[in-house]
């Protein structure tokens, strides 16, 4: 069982909605983790969610989210911010998302103590691949808050040098 | 008369509006709405055909394994290139892992509290329950303790004031009927159906390299390396841990699954008389035997106007029943103009108006089969399966139908299994005919690599030109097709029509209403603020629309919105 993981959320053919596995690959392509540190690039799970969380000591997750603030906000949330409202009506299968899952793991008394979100605020979510300028120049702040937590957690990541060219392969061109 | 609008508000987009109106105590006239449009085909075009399934298994993140599997065959159909039986069969493997895993999660965890009051719960006798869930199950973890923690949970979440996952829901509800115990012992099943939906899960994580979005497909076959000697590849650890985590899942649906739905069903009978709506019934043949696609272990087929004698089987990769039987009609849909078109002929040009009730009022456009509308899903492959004498099939149906003759007195026959209840009842049946079938293909696995093959690829080769070629492939939610038009190499055109597409169809160009609003016609609805018999209907179908984001929120506090008007 790793100690942390470190997951993106979002949709890669939904623009800004991509960010989390963005900032994945960048993370990867950046720095080298400690063995019991696992990076995961998770898409957009409904309640499949639960195995990576429950399979986990300490979590950081990288998402949008919806907020009145700017798009390109960098946003953090610790566990009880997230827990704090109650979890919508189930309509569909995608209605789990992190605030449900952890609840039902709740249930079972096996969340992970350590929640830690780093949230960017959205310029665009429409069809198409590629982030906004807004939400790409968040991406390196958005890296450095995951980078500072690990290292506060004692799993200190180290950079690569020189770093490697990010994988983005959903941004190349047809 | 009240009409009722369900219209969640869970992510930045909307998901699936039902509007219904109400006469009466019922339901009189309905109208499903997908609110997002899923134009997300348009991102293909131009690409490299051996990427498609990378970008199509984003397009639904619970779906993401049935959109990679179908992409790659609609390639392969294109190219009439065959795959290696050890690809077919691993292929297989994981398609019956994960709709295993879906299905379970469909049950407890997305639509067992519609019917399971957990209030109700905490006035149940833990002893009482145990010994209930003995006489129905074999299974060994009914204890009275296993009861005790599970009522002791809830009593520690409702004393905390707030009911965590629990809360939104509609507790205390006229239409809620079962006994203390029978909610007690589902919410412990709700608990222990968590494990077994992560085991099933993890089977896909095994062969798949990854969960979610796997890794291991090409077009041409798969790209899992057979070694038996090398820790690296498959070889027979990983074959028997595979197959030790199908045995439990298995047993979980044997023992627990089955059990509880013929227990929920025998105290709601009155739910096999709603529901039932368009009669039509669509399911493609799945889990191929041999390297094109000409047999298989679950049959494929149609049924018209709910005569099991009107089967019509659909047989092969490339069939043409089914292949010249489709088209999409965007008479109700908010796209521009007003045709009706084959999936190869169609363009995607969206064109929103408001929500007109005898207008365009929805994303979904109206896939029809020779005009018809159809319904997919569990109980179109069930019934479709037990029409055509499918083994496995006739042997799981008879069973449950007998079982609930005798705890009913009701003389359930085939008719009531096409119902909202039958449709629950359709889908833990299959869950058993797959979860034995992947033993099945686990041994053919097994044998054929100890045959000394070893191939898993076949290379495809592009010609210059025009090529068409389409996939489907029997989803958790039903039939799933991807149309592609290659040209010299490159995507020129690509249309998924997916099985939501077709229960969630709006009124089509001559007016006939789709699956969903069919099945809302004529259910009681007890409290319009309330509409709880609304859901159990559409849930029973799973439905699966919008597909695509996640943005977070964190900061709202939001619920699906009912409006009564």
């Amino acid at each position: 069982m790793p100690a942390v993981t470190v997951f993106g959320l979002g949709n890669i053919l939904m623009s800004d909605d991509g960010l989390g596995p963005y900032v994945i690959k960048v993370l990867e392509a950046g720095y080298e983790f400690p063995p019991e540190v696992e990076v995961l690039d998770a898409g957009t799970p409904g309640l499949e969610l639960s195995t990576i969380l429950e399979d986990s000591g300490a979590l950081i997750i990288v998402d949008t989210v919806r907020s009145d603030s700017a798009p390109g906000q960098v946003k953090t949330y610790r566990r009880d911010d997230i827990l704090k409202h109650p979890p919508a009506q189930r309509i569909t299968p995608h209605d789990p998302g992190l605030k449900e899952t952890l609840l039902v793991l709740e249930l079972q008394g096996e969340t992970p103590p350590e929640v830690f979100v780093v949230g960017v605020v959205p310029a665009s979510v429409e069809y198409g691949v590629g982030l906004s300028d807004d939400v790409r120049a968040a991406v390196p702040a958005a890296v450095a808050a995951i980078v500072d937590e690990l290292a506060r957690l004692g799993y200190a990541a180290s950079p690569r040098d020189p770093p490697a060219e990010p994988e983005i392969w959903w941004e190349r061109g047809p | 008369m009240a009409r009722i609008t369900v219209d969640p508000v869970t992510r930045i987009e909307g998901h699936l509006r039902i509007d219904v109106e109400v006469t009466g105590g019922s339901v009189q006239k309905s109208w499903a709405s997908g609110q997002m449009w899923r134009g997300i085909e348009v991102i293909l075009q131009g690409r490299d055909p051996r990427d498609a399934w990378l970008f199509t298994q984003r397009f639904c993140g619970v779906c993401t394994t049935v959109h990679a599997i179908t992409s790659v065959r609609a390639v392969e159909n294109a190219l009439d290139l065959e795959v290696p039986l050890n690809a077919q069969y691993i292929r297989n493997l994981i398609l019956i892992a994960h709709a295993m895993h879906d299905h379970i999660v469909h049950f407890y965890h997305l639509s067992a509290l519609d019917w399971v009051d957990i209030t109700s719960a905490l006035r149940a006798d833990p002893v009482a329950t145990s010994r209930l869930a003995e006489s129905l199950s074999p299974w060994p973890y009914n204890s009275v303790q296993a009861m005790r923690a599970t009522k002791a949970k809830l009593e520690s979440i409702v004393a905390s004031g707030q009911l965590g996952i629990f809360a939104n829901g509609y507790w205390g509800h006229p239409a809620m009927k079962l006994p203390p115990e029978v909610n007690l012992l589902a919410v412990n099943h709700y608990l222990q159906a968590l494990e077994y939906q992560r085991k099933a899960n993890q089977i896909v994580t095994i062969l798949g390299s990854k969960t979610p979005n796997i890794q291991n497909l090409a077009v041409g076959g798969v790209v899992n390396a057979i070694n038996l000697d090398n820790q690296a590849t498959l070889n027979m650890t990983k074959l028997y841990q595979i197959k030790d985590l199908f045995d439990e899942v298995l047993a979980f649906v044997q023992q627990v699954y089955i059990p509880d739905i013929l227990a929920v069903g025998s105290l709601y009978p009155e739910w096999l008389g709603y529901g039932a709506g368009v009669k039509n019934y669509l399911a493609v043949p799945d889990l191929p035997l041999d390297t094109a696609g000409t047999q298989f272990d679950l049959p494929g087929g149609t049924i018209m106007n709910g005569d099991v004698s009107s089967v019509k089987p659909i047989s092969r990769f490339g069939d043409e029943y089914f292949r010249d039987s489709i088209e999409e009609s965007i008479a109700h849909s908010w796209y521009d103009g007003d045709w009706s078109r084959h999936p190869y002929e169609e363009e995607t040009v969206p064109n929103y108006t408001d929500f007109q009730d005898d207008g365009k009022y929805s994303w979904v456009k109206s896939p029809r089969f020779n005009g018809e509308p159809m319904q997919v899903g569990p109980l179109s492959q069930v019934l479709v399966g037990y029409a055509q004498g499918h083994e496995l099939t006739v042997k799981w149906v008879d069973a449950a139908l007998g079982e609930l003759r005798s705890r009913t007195g009701v003389n359930v026959g085939v008719g009531h299994v096409q119902s909202t209840l039958g449709r629950h009842a359709a889908r833990a049946l299959r869950c058993a005919i797959i979860g034995d079938l992947a033993l099945k293909h686990w041994g053919l696995l097994v044998n054929n690599i100890g045959s000394g093959d070893t191939d898993i690829f076949n290379a495809p080769v592009f010609p210059k030109g025009e090529q068409r070629g389409f996939g489907f492939h029997e989803a958790p939610r039903g039939a799933l097709s991807h149309w592609v038009v290659l040209e010299n190499g490159k995507i020129r055109n690509y249309q998924a029509v997916v099985p939501t597409t077709w229960n969630a169809s709006p009124r089509d160009a001559s007016g006939k209403i789709g699956p969903y609003e069919a099945s809302l016609l004529g259910n009681p609805v007890a409290d319009a603020e309330k509409p709880l018999e609304v859901l159990r209907t559409v849930h029973s179908f799973d439905p699966c629309l919008a597909c695509a984001i996640h943005t977070l929120d964190v900061e709202g506090n939001e619920i699906a919105k009912v409006r009564a008007l």
